[in-house]
Parts: structure tokens; C-alpha cells; sequence
């Protein structure tokens, strides 16, 4: 058993896809909609995988990788905040004023050294552009008659931030971060996959709460971030197309909502697609060019 | 007349010591001539090993009272060098050496103790990415000569060993995730030129 557990395949991928699923079943049918049990239930996950792939915190926290899993505790008390405060614009600029935070506190060493580099750059493009995505997809409101995609767009910018994250920050030399990101995007694509398999049997998606999907997208938004300040070999274009999804996702309930088909089991699928293009996009540029090939793994 | 040679005899000497105790020699070292490098255990397999080709600092050493003496180096982090690109890259990002964060490699002594004539004990700080250790290195004084070609140009050469351990610094979760280390050797040999 230990050996399994000790597997990085295993903890990477196939535990927290696991465990996505049965918290999506749990969701469906013990916990109800409304409890806060259900926050608890991924703010434990998320920790769980934070603590496995970075260890324990350090008090002090000195590099920007010990701090994340302080940031993750801050996005789980941000996420049990009441519902009324974590929707509309209140949310928006809630997750803009995290997000900032985060950015400047994770970079600050690399601020203040005051060297502009192509990493720099790219990295405040990818901190602005997961600020405005992340806010803007936090500020909408929830439909009082939701349409089928509407309770998957913000899991599946997470889901696409994370995976694409994964991989541009493996091939770019931060493998731990690539682990957790991978964890975090197997975690919400277990949920997905038990949600869209009810709507194509034609059952209620049980909808993540407010403050589960400010917790997933802080959680890769921070992580996605430090790839972009601290990989030294991550791909700069692809680190920006990572940081889409968001946006991506809040366009699909605008000028984008005209490519989803009328038929109700294929517009969750669509839109996955959709949001996860600049996400594929990423890791098909971290895959070409990749600084040493496509070989993923300390060497 | 010989009570006052006695006295000049003894003053001679009293200043000879005063003076010997007051000198130590500065020396900066000549990163030309600087080899800081280590092995650690690779997975279940053989040693890996690494240098840093960038080393810079600087060295007071009192011959008269060796525990007046000092040390203060700085690795570029940037510098690691172990014979294959994508290891480098893998060494100098955030899982290990984080160069971007901490672009830099620091120990500074804070205690040396003679051993024997030629060689000693050197206990410092090394702080690897914003974290502080003390080590302790086995010092060893190989040479200490004018250069051949040049008498106004003297230089010493040194020779070090110490441990450090990986779980000491921020990078333990991923070295022990690839069966690194957690032990790492550390060999110095440099030159210090004397200003």
C-alpha cells in the first residue's frame, strides 16, 4: 500500500482523480447543496495535496514555494466566507485584491532585485491575466435558471489552468509545482467527469458552492504564478496561454456563448472545449518547444 | 650596559610578538582557481556529481592566532555546472537551488580552530536559498608562495571538505521525491590571491 501511496503517478493523478469523483458523488447524494461540509470536504483534499507535494509548512515561510500553502489556507478562509459576499462584484474584487497580494508576495525577492527579464515579463502578464480572468469569472452572477455549462465554467478554467500548468511548469524545470498543479487539475476533472456524466443521463448537476471556485482557481492561479516567476526553463508563451481558461470562461457566457449547440448535453462539453483551447494551445508550445525535449522528470 | 641590552632584547621581542598578533594577511579569492564542488547519492544507483564554476570571496588569515581567522564566499547559484543542460536547469529551478529567487550561495565563518600547522576547522553559516546552516568544513593550507612568474604576486592555496544535508535546506521534499541525496559531500580547492 505504501508503495502505491509512494508512487508520484499515483498521487498525482490517479488519488486525486479518485477522490474528485467521490466528492462529486458525496456532492450528489449525502452532502446537501447548501453545507458548509462540502467546502470542508475540498479545503481538506486541497491541503492534503499541497502539504504531500510541497511538506509541511515552514514558519517562516522564506521562499515563494513554502509560501503557497500559506496562500492556500488564506483562499480556504476566503472560500468559507458567506455566499452573499462571494458572488457579484464584491467577489471580483475580493479574488483582483487576493490575487494582487499573492503575486506581489510571491515575487517580491524577484521585484525587488528590479530585473525585467523575460521571465519577469511573462510572469506579470500571467499575474494580470489570471487577476482579470479569475475576477471577472468570480463577479457573475448565478443564473436563477442556469444553463447547462453555466456550473461547469469555473471548474473547468481550473481544470485547464491546471493541467496546461502542469505541464508547462514540468518541462520548464519545476517539477514540484508541475506535480501539485497536476493533483489540483486530476482533483476538479474527477468532479467534472461525475457532473457531466449526470447531465448526459439527464440529472441535476450538483453545482460547486461560491467558495469552492474561488478555492480551485486561487489555488492554481497562485500556483500557475510561481511557475511563471521561478521556472527558469518555462516557456514564457505558454505560460500566458496557461493563464486564459478564466477569461476564456467568462466569454462563454458572452461573445462566446454563440458557439455552444442548443442540445443541452453537448453545450458542458463544448464549453469545456472551448475554455480549454488556449490551455491546449500552452501545452502544445511547452511540448515544441520544449528547452531539452519533451522529456518530463529530474534527470 | 647589559641590563640595557636585556631590555632592548626583550623590547624587540615583545613588539615582535605585539606585531605578529595584530598581522593577518588578506587574501581574496582567485576565482579562476576555485573548484567548489560535490557528489550525492543518485536514486538507488551511483554519485552525482556537480560544481559551481562562479565562486567569489574572501579569506583573512592569521598565521600568529589561526582562530582570528575568517572566511566569506559566494556561490553563483546560476554557475551549477554537472556535465548535462537539463540537470542544471532542473538544479538551478525553484525544486532545488531556486536561482531565480535566490540567485546566490553564502557561507561566512564564525569560528576557526587550529587543528595542526597546516591545517584546521572552519564552523560558518551556508545559506542556501534564504535558509542558514552552520557547517563545518576540514580546512588544509597546501601552499603559500610567490608565483614563479610574478614575486610580486603571492598566493595560498587551500583545500576543504564538509557535509551538508538536503532536509536541511528548502529543496528536501524534492530531492528526497528523486532519491537524492540526503547527504551531499562538499570538496573545496581554490587559490586566494594575497592583497
Amino acid at each position: 500500500m505504501s508503495a502505491i501511496l509512494g508512487n508520484a503517478m499515483v498521487i498525482t493523478a490517479a488519488l486525486p482523480l479518485v477522490l474528485g469523483i467521490v466528492l462529486a458523488l458525496l456532492s450528489r447524494f449525502v452532502v446537501p447543496a447548501s453545507s458548509p461540509v462540502r467546502i470542508l470536504f475540498w479545503a481538506a483534499l486541497v491541503l492534503f495535496f499541497y502539504w504531500d507535494t510541497l511538506g509541511p509548512p515552514v514558519m517562516p515561510p522564506v521562499a515563494a514555494s513554502q509560501k503557497l500553502i500559506y496562500l492556500a489556507i488564506a483562499g480556504i478562509v476566503i472560500g468559507f466566507l458567506p455566499e452573499r459576499i462571494l458572488a457579484g462584484r464584491t467577489a471580483g474584487v475580493l479574488t483582483a485584491a487576493a490575487l494582487a497580494t499573492a503575486f506581489l508576495w510571491l515575487g517580491w525577492r524577484r521585484i525587488a532585485a528590479g530585473s525585467l527579464d523575460l521571465q519577469m515579463i511573462a510572469a506579470l502578464a500571467v499575474a494580470l491575466l489570471v487577476l482579470i480572468g479569475a475576477a471577472m469569472l468570480m463577479a457573475q452572477p448565478s443564473s436563477p435558471s442556469p444553463a447547462a455549462e453555466e456550473p461547469f465554467l469555473a471548474p473547468a478554467a481550473a481544470l485547464s489552468l491546471s493541467l496546461s500548468g502542469a505541464i508547462v511548469s514540468v518541462l520548464g524545470a519545476s517539477i514540484v509545482t508541475g506535480q501539485l498543479l497536476g493533483s489540483l487539475a486530476a482533483l476538479t476533472g474527477g468532479w467534472c467527469l461525475v457532473q457531466y456524466l449526470t447531465t448526459l443521463r439527464g440529472g441535476a448537476v450538483s453545482t460547486l458552492s461560491k467558495g469552492v471556485e474561488f478555492l480551485l482557481l486561487f489555488a492554481a492561479a497562485t500556483v500557475l504564478i510561481q511557475v511563471a516567476l521561478l521556472a527558469p526553463k518555462a516557456n514564457p508563451l505558454a505560460l500566458v496561454l496557461s493563464s486564459l481558461p478564466p477569461l476564456a470562461a467568462v466569454l462563454m457566457r458572452g461573445r462566446l456563448q454563440g458557439l455552444l449547440p442548443g442540445a443541452r448535453p453537448l453545450r458542458p462539453l463544448v464549453a469545456g472545449v472551448v475554455i480549454a483551447v488556449p490551455a491546449i494551445l500552452a501545452i502544445v508550445t511547452a511540448i515544441v518547444w520544449a528547452p531539452h525535449g519533451a522529456a518530463l522528470g529530474f534527470s | 650596559m647589559r641590563t640595557k641590552r636585556l631590555i632592548a632584547a626583550l623590547a624587540f621581542a615583545g613588539a615582535s610578538m605585539l606585531a605578529s598578533a595584530a598581522y593577518a594577511d588578506n587574501y581574496e579569492i582567485d576565482g579562476q582557481h576555485a573548484w567548489v564542488t560535490f557528489t550525492i547519492k543518485h536514486g538507488i544507483y551511483g554519485i552525482a556529481h556537480g560544481q559551481f564554476d562562479a565562486v567569489k570571496g574572501a579569506i583573512v588569515m592569521d598565521k600568529a592566532d589561526v582562530t582570528r581567522s575568517s572566511v566569506k564566499a559566494e556561490l553563483d547559484v546560476g554557475s551549477i555546472h554537472t556535465a548535462f543542460d537539463q540537470r542544471d536547469s532542473d538544479l538551478k529551478g525553484p525544486d532545488f537551488f531556486n536561482a531565480a529567487e535566490f540567485p546566490t550561495i553564502s557561507f561566512e565563518s564564525t569560528k576557526v580552530e587550529k587543528v595542526d600547522d597546516k591545517t584546521g576547522k572552519v564552523t560558518g553559516n551556508l545559506t542556501i536559498s534564504g535558509v542558514s546552516k552552520e557547517i563545518t568544513l576540514d580546512v588544509k593550507l597546501l601552499n603559500e608562495a610567490p608565483a614563479p612568474w610574478d614575486a610580486t604576486l603571492t598566493k595560498a592555496a587551500f583545500s576543504a571538505t564538509g557535509k551538508v544535508s538536503t532536509a536541511d535546506f528548502p529543496m528536501a521534499k524534492a530531492a528526497d521525491g528523486f532519491g537524492l541525496g540526503p547527504e551531499v559531500d562538499i570538496a573545496i580547492d581554490l587559490e586566494a590571491i594575497k592583497k
